[in-house]
């Protein structure tokens, strides 16, 4: 059985103007997800309405045989589920200690040592008591990160981590994803560096008009020349 | 030239500075100006002279103070009691509004609730004025032409303490860090498991907690009146913008700044410009730096 399992859900900020039609997505243990698709085709606000910050108007969100579709989204870190938006995701004005501290100190005794997380990005610990708001677009990344995992969560969500990154960091973040994943968390990645989030996913969907139009291993699906050419915005020569 | 305009600049920048400081956190936490948080201050002073009135007769003062362990147990009543009027306030008024996401009509309802308030002590305790105690207190020099009173000076290391508690909470306890993730960012607080529900009740309570402080302060220092938190508001909403939206540390020492420009008019104008100085400062820091002396530019 899926961890995730996310059946028909339809969600949005207005009543009767839904973003999400009907989407059904599933990750297994331990998989690389990787959500693609053209603008505007709803990818954000899915993983938003999983993660309880886009209301759901219909279809529901089980994780691990537990129907949470109703959780509100304070809670719903606390059944595991941990979401990375993909800006402003750091508290700007607190250090990097105290915005782990204060991630941490919601879960009192069940999140991980701060610690645990400079060891697992290094660049963190040196940065500590630097404000947040001043750390580079890819250090502020890694610290999401970190704040998400700090409460060891089972599905690690993110939206576009690789957004204003240079291909330098993307590659970083991207090779530290799969350090996490090798750790036991399953992940799932809206991107729209299809190249970058395909080379690491296990299993892919693409998503049109708010419902998923395509799914299949990563890996075929950027050789697929026509799924390519409709919706990842490349020809099979092309470069990114 | 006599330098006692220092020392009363000082107290009520005090006064200005502890009830700017719940201006301060609800602007930034809530998201609304609240114009009743005067009104919450003279609530807080009456509850106390309730409570002094039903307790009064346990201790007398302690010397040289004209106050004693009641006016002590019914200011702490007085916090409570304040805090509980805030949250029955937001329960009734203020969260239906918020839900319904219009900053503007939030402000407004508080102009209503300001009324009501005011309007409700008058007609309970009349407009004239009250005090905590007859006594009379004889100021002390303490060198370069000050004297201050012993109420003056016990209430000024009150407020040292309650500054210094309020700042410590917010940058060492779980609590106060949710506020401030909260306040820098509310949707990301929700994902990080911050219980939204309780950052509100919780600047609630300090808020008007440290508003009742303030209300029993300008009670034994000056008088105890309906008006005495509308006559405040004004500097207390310049001190919260000009020490910077948000930051506590700021709320107090621009309210001391405050407080000692309007001594400085009173010494070197004229009495009747003091009501002014607050308004020029505001107008000035909205001109000039908006985001106030610790602020910081809204994203």
């Amino acid at each position: 059985m899926s961890l995730l399992t996310v059946s028909q859900l339809e969600a949005g900020y207005e009543p009767g103007l839904s973003i999400v039609k009907g989407a059904s997505i599933h990750a297994d243990k331990g998989e690389i997800v990787v959500i693609l698709g053209p603008n505007g085709a709803g990818k954000s606000s899915l993983i938003k309405a999983i993660a309880g910050i886009v209301p759901v108007t219909g279809g529901s969100v089980v994780l691990d045989g537990e129907d949470i579709t109703a959780v509100p989204a304070h809670l719903k870190i606390r059944k595991g589920l941990a979401f990375v938006p993909q800006t402003e995701n750091v508290f700007p004005l607190m250090s990097v200690e105290e915005n782990l501290a204060v991630a941490a100190g919601v879960f009192r005794g069940a999140a991980a040592p701060i610690e645990e997380m400079f060891a697992l990005f290094p660049d963190l610990a040196r940065q500590r008591r630097l404000a947040a708001g001043s750390l580079s677009g890819g250090q502020r990344q890694m610290l999401a990160c970190a704040r998400a995992l700090i409460v060891r969560p089972g599905v690690l969500m993110l939206d576009e981590p690789s957004a204003g990154l240079s291909p330098k960091f993307v590659e970083q973040v991207f090779a530290r994803l799969v350090e996490i994943r090798a750790s036991g968390v399953t992940i799932v990645l809206v991107e729209q560096n299809a190249r970058a989030a395909l080379a690491i996913g296990d299993r892919a969907y693409v998503l049109v008009e708010g419902r998923e139009a395509h799914e299949g291993p990563a890996k075929t699906l950027w050789d697929d020349p026509l799924i390519a050419e409709l919706y990842l915005g490349h020809r099979k020569e092309g470069v990114q | 030239m006599s330098l006692q305009f220092l020392l009363d600049g000082l107290i009520s920048g005090a006064m200005i500075g502890l009830g700017a400081i719940g201006v301060t956190l609800t602007y930034s936490i809530l998201r609304f100006s609240n114009f009743a948080h005067g009104d919450l201050m003279a609530w807080g002073a009456y509850a106390a002279l309730v409570a002094v009135g039903v307790v009064g007769g346990l201790a007398g003062p302690i010397a040289p103070l004209s106050f004693g362990l009641p006016l002590i147990l019914a200011t702490l009543f007085a916090m409570g009691f304040t805090a509980g009027l805030a949250l029955l306030l937001d329960w009734l008024l203020f969260a239906r509004l918020r839900a319904r996401g219009q900053a503007i009509i939030v402000v407004m309802a508080s102009f209503g609730a300001s009324m009501a308030l005011r309007n409700l002590l008058e007609f309970l305790f009349s407009s004239s004025p009250a005090y905590y105690s007859r006594a009379l207190q004889i100021a002390q020099p303490v060198g370069f032409g000050i004297r201050i009173t012993p109420d003056q000076g016990a209430l000024l290391v009150m407020t040292v303490a309650l500054v210094t508690g309020m700042h410590l909470f917010l940058t060492r306890s779980q609590r106060g860090r949710e506020m401030r993730a909260y306040s820098q960012n509310p949707a990301l607080a929700r994902v990080t498991g911050i219980d939204v529900s309780r950052v509100v009740r919780t600047t609630w309570i300090i808020g008007a907690a440290l508003a009742a402080a303030a209300g029993v302060m300008v009670g034994t220092l000056v008088q105890i009146r309906p008006l005495m938190g509308l006559d405040l508001l004004l500097p207390m909403f310049a001190a919260a913008i000009l020490g910077g939206i948000g930051s506590v540390p700021g709320a107090v020492l621009a309210g001391l700044i405050i407080g000692l420009s309007e001594a400085a008019a009173v010494m070197f104008i004229g009495a009747e410009w003091r009501a002014g100085v607050a308004f020029v400062i505001l107008m000035a820091v909205l001109l000039v730096r908006p985001t106030g002396l610790f602020g910081v530019t809204e994203r």
